[in-house]
Formats: structure tokens, sequence, C-alpha cells
């Protein structure tokens, strides 16, 4: 059994979007941990905790429409001291039951793990009452909240058994599962609150999460291939706390940053980069790409993604138009003796 | 009339050779005497039918610099045929420039032209046969080398090189960094969109595209005078190439392209 | 079980000192939420006294019963109850509302021992105390858990959210109070936004629902006993009371939600519950 407790491989993994492994991992966890409970509130199929709960009938309970008080409701079993993992779309777990999430978990600082399915555009069919587009810049402003946003399935396994050895509130987001694999090996350091460089480079480096650190390593490739530029990538899947010697490391090598998110880009990963960056006093070129802050039509993700400029193709494009851009103040060309 | 390639061989020299000797006096405690409180200029020039190439030291009060052109009243001249003859003289080649004007130093600024002279002498070390008898004359040569050939890269790319600029015209901003361990000898080149500017030194503001690092002063000696190719010398571990080999490789091949020019 | 002479006489005398000490802790502390922890006095002084299997020296004993106050404004009451129950010193009481004190407006769960919850925004504590009775479920433990909200609170959504799940979890060692004082912030709860036929409502969702006076101790005593032997469904006691009970010149006036006391009105309001 490797270090990880995964038993899967990556080749499962392609077999099993990001949800099913979710639900597969707790299940499996659910053997290890009986203090592990779950909650739905109508969506145990969606979310596929139910994979946990058809295992554990007992210590699953769903809550119907009514996000609000399954927070409340979790927020009492940790009390009673158990670790509730709780789920739903990340739009109603962050917006709907945002009070409960900031006031009884958070504040009191319990044991509850949310796992947030339909982060971003992930839900595009269901238009904007369903996409989640503002949720990381909320949650990431809680106190005591540790926030995870999974590259992919196999990421999303190590997200959930890193829950279990993270005392306090987690949420970790994922998206509708048919997300691409970004990871060639099961095996990897994932920690909590450390990026992951998934490809070297020098010129510039791309700041990446969840779905989008697949696009950015596709346009790491052909920008290397065309315009023969080295391109660095970060899965920084952890938000907060971000990895904040990754930055610094990104923009005294590189001085060029992008950030990708399928969020908005007020208030999410570009933010929360932005701020080290800022605080730094640092000279960086800097451009954040996100949802241009602004309600999205339906469809499906792969094209609002493309729509807005977030995907492989909208990647490239901002990197070649930062790379345009000069941060130096020095435009002396005269040789130096 | 002088073409393309000695021109620029020619402006490789004004600019990036001749400043070299500034090192030379400052580091050399023995021949930075000799300058002590010197003024004086000594002009180096070749005639060409399109007009005279060259540039003078400009001695004063001590402190050396090199100004490209024609000065108003140089205390010595340095006055070639052409422009071919001028390259020849830097490279090592038995070239006698014409003596008439050096006779009016002789007398105005005595022990100028001797001091001059010991200065070109010097400046062989630049030479890639030139073998260095002392570890100070080593460490020299070595910053010499790498300071002209950074210069030299720089004003490849100004003179319109078509190679050079085909190859920086595509570049982002990126910096190319040589430096010897242990020492303090460091340059850089730094590249962007077709501009070029030779610095001294770390450069600090970013990591550098690519860095050439020499384990020490022999194993710079060894590389910078082509007596062990650069494949090899990574091999033997005389160099380290940090960063892209593909681009690694190129400067060497330009690296390799001036010493020729100059030869 | 009814109360003995003794128990009555003792629990009464406890609730006026109580009483007391709230109008005290008022006083010095520049103003708290008076009038809706005088209505609540009765339920929690028994449910301290006589019904709650705690031990205030050890506050996280495993085994015990679960407090939670949902109407978390009531937070002097309680705090004044905990502290005269031996879960902590007067002083405490003395620092009140201070910068950083251990205890404010609404209670820390994290900072005062006895406090299950924090609360004090409206609807969270009876889902809490759900999610507190499925716990003792899922560990197979006998606590109990007692709930107070608030009428105000009712018009939260997820008091309601909190009463399907408890039904639907057939929660019976879940017992809730409802602390029916009939006034809110803006005025008269029926006046604001109505609530009646609450007792229907609880009714209607699958709540065992009792109405008592709720300052009569026994008719409290005899509910609570009728809901500890209830299964099947989770109880509500909704408990008629007057906001600000004791103090005549509070009695049902919805100013005295939250008001500050002078040492004039001190002695006037001591006085007043001296003759309960």
């Amino acid at each position: 059994m490797p270090e990880s407790g995964l038993t899967w491989t990556v080749y499962d993994a392609d077999k099993m979007t990001q949800r099913e492994i979710y639900g597969a991992v707790l299940a499996d966890l659910g053997d290890k941990h009986p203090e592990i409970v779950g909650l739905s509130a109508d969506l145990a199929k969606s979310t596929k905790i139910g994979t946990f709960g058809d295992k554990f009938p007992d210590r699953f309970f769903n809550f119907g429409i009514a996000e609000q008080n399954m927070f409340a409701v979790a927020a009492g079993l940790a009390k009673a001291g158990l670790t509730p993992f709780v789920s739903t779309f990340s739009a109603f777990a962050s917006m709907r039951a945002c009070e409960f999430v900031r006031t009884d978990v958070c504040y009191q600082n319990l044991n509850v793990k949310i796992i947030a399915t339909h982060g971003g555009t992930s839900f595009g069919s269901g238009g904007a009452t369903h996409h989640a587009t503002e949720d990381l810049s909320i949650v990431r402003a809680f106190p005591n909240m540790k926030l995870v946003v999974p590259a992919d399935a196999i990421e999303t396994a190590h997200a959930v058994i890193a829950c279990m050895r993270t005392p306090g509130p987690v949420y970790v987001r994922i998206g509708r599962g048919f997300e691409p694999r970004v990871y060639e090996k099961t095996e990897y350091d994932f920690e909590i609150g450390r990026a992951v460089e998934m490809k070297p480079g020098r010129d510039i480096t791309v700041i990446a999460t969840g779905v989008t650190v697949f696009h950015a390593v596709q346009a790491a490739k052909i920008l290397e291939a065309d315009d023969k530029l080295s391109v660095r990538v970060i899965n920084m899947h952890t938000i907060k706390p971000i990895d904040r010697d990754a930055i610094m490391k990104a923009l005294t090598e590189t001085r060029r940053i992008i950030t990708v998110e399928d969020h908005n880009y007020i208030g999410g990963l570009g933010a929360a980069v932005a701020e080290v960056i800022a605080e730094s006093g640092k000279g960086c070129a800097f451009q954040r790409v996100g949802i241009p802050d602004c309600f999205i039509s339906h469809g499906y993700p792969e094209d609002l993604m493309n729509l807005y400029g977030i995907d492989t193709d909208g990647i490239v494009a901002k990197v070649r138009d930062v790379m345009g851009r000069e941060f130096e103040t020095d435009e002396d060309w005269e040789d130096e003796v | 009339m002088a073409t393309e390639q000695e021109l620029l061989a020619a402006r490789i020299i004004c600019r990036a050779v001749l400043p070299v000797i500034k090192v030379m006096i400052e580091d050399n405690p023995k021949l930075g005497r000799k300058f002590q409180g010197v003024t004086a200029k000594v002009q180096f020039v070749a005639e060409d039918p399109a007009g005279p190439v060259g540039a003078y030291l400009q001695f004063t009060d001590g402190a050396f610099e090199v100004v490209q052109g024609l000065a108003e009243d140089p205390d010595l001249v340095f006055r070639f045929a052409n422009v071919a003859k001028m390259i020849g003289m830097f490279a090592g080649k038995p070239v006698l420039p014409s003596l008439g004007p050096l006779l009016k130093g002789l007398v105005t600024k005595p022990g100028l032209l001797i001091n001059v002279f010991g200065v070109l002498l010097g400046m062989k070390l630049l030479m890639p046969t030139a073998k260095p008898k002392t570890p100070e004359m080593a460490r020299l040569k070595v910053k010499m080398t790498l300071y002209m050939v950074s210069t030299a890269l720089s004003q490849l790319n100004k003179g319109g090189d078509p190679d050079m600029i085909k190859w920086t015209e595509k570049q982002p901003e990126r910096i190319y960094q040589w430096s010897v361990k242990d020492t303090d000898i460091a340059c850089y080149l730094k590249i962007k969109a077709g501009q070029t500017k030779a610095g001294r030194g770390e450069y600090t503001r970013r990591k550098p595209f690519v860095h050439m690092i020499f384990r020490d002063i022999d194993a710079a000696l060894a590389v910078l005078s082509n007596s062990v190719d650069t494949v090899s010398a990574i091999g033997m571990g005389l160099v380290e190439n940090d960063g892209s080999p593909e681009y690694g490789g190129k400067i060497g091949d330009f690296m390799l392209k001036i010493a020729g020019m100059l030869s | 079980m009814a109360l003995t002479s003794q128990e009555r006489t003792d629990l009464k005398r406890i609730g006026r000192e109580i009483r007391e000490t709230i109008v005290d802790v008022t006083g010095w502390s520049g103003g708290a939420h008076i009038g809706g922890s005088l209505s609540m006095t009765e339920i929690v002084t028994i449910l301290y006294w006589k019904y709650l299997r705690i031990d205030p020296k050890n506050p996280k004993w495993e085994d015990r019963d679960r407090f939670v106050l949902s109407k978390g404004h009531g937070g002097v009451g309680h705090g004044v109850v905990l502290c005269k129950r031996g879960f902590f010193d007067f002083k405490h009481l003395e620092e009140y509302n201070h910068t950083d004190s251990m205890l404010g407006m609404h209670l820390d769960s994290k900072k005062v021992p006895g406090v299950e919850v924090s609360t004090g925004s409206m609807g969270h504590g009876l889902g809490e105390a759900v999610g507190l009775a499925l716990g003792a479920r899922v560990l197979k433990k006998d606590w109990r858990v007692y709930c107070v909200i608030g009428d105000g609170e009712s018009n939260e959504g997820s008091i309601w959210e909190a009463a399907m799940a408890a039904a639907h979890y057939k929660l019976s060692h879940l017992i809730g109070f409802l602390d029916r004082n009939r006034m809110m912030i803006d005025g008269p709860t029926e006046e604001v936004m109505s609530l009646e036929p609450v007792a229907d409502k609880w009714k209607a969702f699958g709540w065992n629902t009792r109405v008592v006076d709720g300052h009569d101790l026994d008719a409290l005593a005899d509910a609570i006993e009728a809901a500890q032997a209830h299964t099947g469904s989770p109880t509500m006691i909704v408990c008629n009371t007057v906001k600000g009970k004791g103090v005549k010149f509070m009695e049902d006036d919805p100013a005295w939600h939250y008001g500050g006391l002078n040492s004039e009105l001190v002695q006037k309001a001591k006085a007043s519950i001296a003759e309960m």
C-alpha cells in the first residue's frame, strides 16, 4: 500500500472522474476512520459522496435541499467528536451556506471537511445560478479555513486523504469530473500548502489552479515549440495557505507571472498571488487570467473556458501578450565598460 | 574598401577590445602606476575610402576611457593603411602602423609611447595562444577575455551581423551570464527583441537564461583559449551550462565566431 | 415526578438570585440583552439545577448532556447561570463585555467553560443541536441535547430546516424550548412577522409539542420529564413567557430587548425581583 494510502493508479483515474474518485477514496477512508460521517444536501449522487453513503448507511445523512442546516449539523457532529465530510455544489457551500461555514465551522475551528463540487464553470449548462465563480474569493477570507483546488482526479484523492491529517476546517473545490488528467504518476509529494512545479522554466511563470493546470501545461508545451519560450508552470493547488516561497521564486527568477483560474479574476488565486507580489516590493510583470467579473451564459464548460480565455489557447495568447511587456525601468542599452 | 566583416571586426576592436585596457590598468598596479596623473590621447585609426575608422584612448589625470572616432589633438597616433591592417595588429600579426606622428609624441610626452607599447604588449594576453606566467596574469586574462567577449557579442548585434540579429530579434528578455566560481569575475549579455547590452558582474534582477559557470581560472583559460571544446569541457567539469542547452550552445558558437574575426 | 416543595423553593430562590445578578451585570457592563435573559430564567434554572447531567468541574466530560442556547443573545443570562452553577469564577462576570475578556454579548464556546456552541447569529444553534444529537446516535451514546430557541429567531428558515431534519431523523433525545416572549426588537412578533399558530407549526413539522407557562416550574418539570420519556420524535416545549419577567418596568416592553441600567434603575429592578 503506497505511502499516500491511494489504492488506484492513474489508469483508474482515467476511468473515474474527480467526483467518483472522491467518493471512492472517502469510502475507503471510512474503513480506517470510524469517526468519518458523510452529509449531503440532496446531491449524493451528483457529488458522489453517495458512494460512501452506500457503504456506511448509518454514517451518512441527507438533509435535503437545506444547505444552511446541513453545515450547522456538520458543526454539531464535529463537536460530538466526529469528522464530517460535507458535500454539495460549491455555489451553495460558499454562498447559500456562507454564514454557516464561516460562523459555525470556521469561527469554532471545527474538524469539518467540505468537498465542494462543480466549481467554476464546470456546471456550465446550469447557467449562472449554478456557476461557482466567486467561491474561492469568499472562502479564502474565512480565518482557519484551508482552501484546496485539486488539478485532477488523482490530486483530488490526495486532497481528501490530506483532509484527514489536517486539523480544522478544509474546503476542497473540485469540478464536475471529466477534467483531464494532469499527473502521470499516482505518487508525488502532495502537501497542503505546497505548490507543485509541473514544468520548469525561466522566461515566464504561469501559476494555475484546478482544471486550468492542465491547460497551463499544454500552453507551455506550445509556447516552447512555437515561440521557443521557456515557461514555468506551477500548480498552486492550495489557495490558502498560499505557497509564498513558490511565488517569490517565480518572481525573482522569471520576473513575469500570470495566474489562471476557473473563477472570477477578483479575489481568488490571482488576488492571492498579487498580494504576495505587491507586498514583496519587487518589480514583476503580472496578469490575472480568469472570468472577467461578469456572469456567464450557459454552455459546455470547455466552450465557456475558451470563451473567457482560461483554456490552453487563452493562456498562450496571454503569455505572448505579457512577454511584450517591460517591467524593467532600465532602458539603457549602452554596453558597460 | 573595407568589407562588412572587416568593419564589424574593427568595430569590435574599437568598442570591445580597447575598453578592456581599463581592466588591465585597474587590476595590474605596476601598469596602473605608469599612467598615474597622465593626461594624453592615443589614437588608433585605419584609413578607408568611406572614412577613417577608429577610436582613441583618453587618459585624464590617470583616469582612462575609450572614445570612439577621431581625437582633436592626439598625443600619439597609430595609423593603419587600411582596416584589415588594424585588425591584423590586434590579431598579433606583424603589422606596423606608420610611425610619423609617433615622433610628435616622443617629444611632448616622453614615456607615453613606451607605456602605451607596454599596454599593447599587455593586450597580447588576450590572444588565445598567450599563456599567462603567473596566477595573477591568468586571472587578468580570464577577466579581460570575458569582458571583451560579452561586449563583442553585443557589438556584433549592434554592428549589424545578420546571424546575430536573427538570433536576438526573436528573443524575449534573457540574460546570458558568465562567471568563474569562487572569484569576483562575472559579466553578462542582456538580450531583448533585437537589443543587446553587455554588463559587468552578476545580473541580479532575474535568473539568467543561460549561465556559463567556469570551475576555476584554469578551467576558464582552457575553455576560452579553445584548447578544449565546450562539449568536452562540460563533460570534464571545466564549465557548467546552467540553462537552455540549445541557447547555451548557440552563444558558444557566436563566441567562436568572434574569436575567428579577431585572428 | 413533580417537584418537591423544597425543590420548588430552592429553584425559585435560585431564579431570583440569577435575575438579580443579570441586573447587576447589565448595570456594570454598560448594557446587555436583559429582556430575553429574564424571560428564559426558569427554563435554564430548572435545566441546570435539576435535569442536565453535567459536571461543572469537568466541562468536557464525555457523557455530559449538551445545552445549546440557539438564541445566543441570551448570553448574559446563560453566563450568569454557568457561573452560579460553578463553571467559572465570578470575576469573569465583572469583566463582562470588556475587550477580549472571557464573557461578552455572545458566548464563545472556545473560551467559556460549559458553552457547547458559539451562537449569536440567529438560526444556527438548533441545527448544531441536531448535529450533536445525530453524533450521539452515531457514537451510541445516551446523552441528551437541550436547545432553547427564540420566537424572533423562528423567522429564520434555517430553524425550520433543522426542525425538518430532527423529525426526519427521529431525534427523540433532542428537547427544544421556544422562549415565546412575543417580543422582538421592532415590536411584538405578531406585528413584525407573525408566527402564530406556532405550536401547530411544530406539530406539523413532526415534533412532539407541548405548550406551558414558561415561568411555572412545575409545568416545566412535567413537560421535561414527559419529553425525556418520549420516543420516536424530538420534543418542542413552547414556553409562554414574559420578556423582562421579574422587573416590572421591563415586562412586555420590546425596548428592553437590550438596555443599560444606571444605579437607580438597578435598585429599582432588584426591588421588583425581590417581590417575586
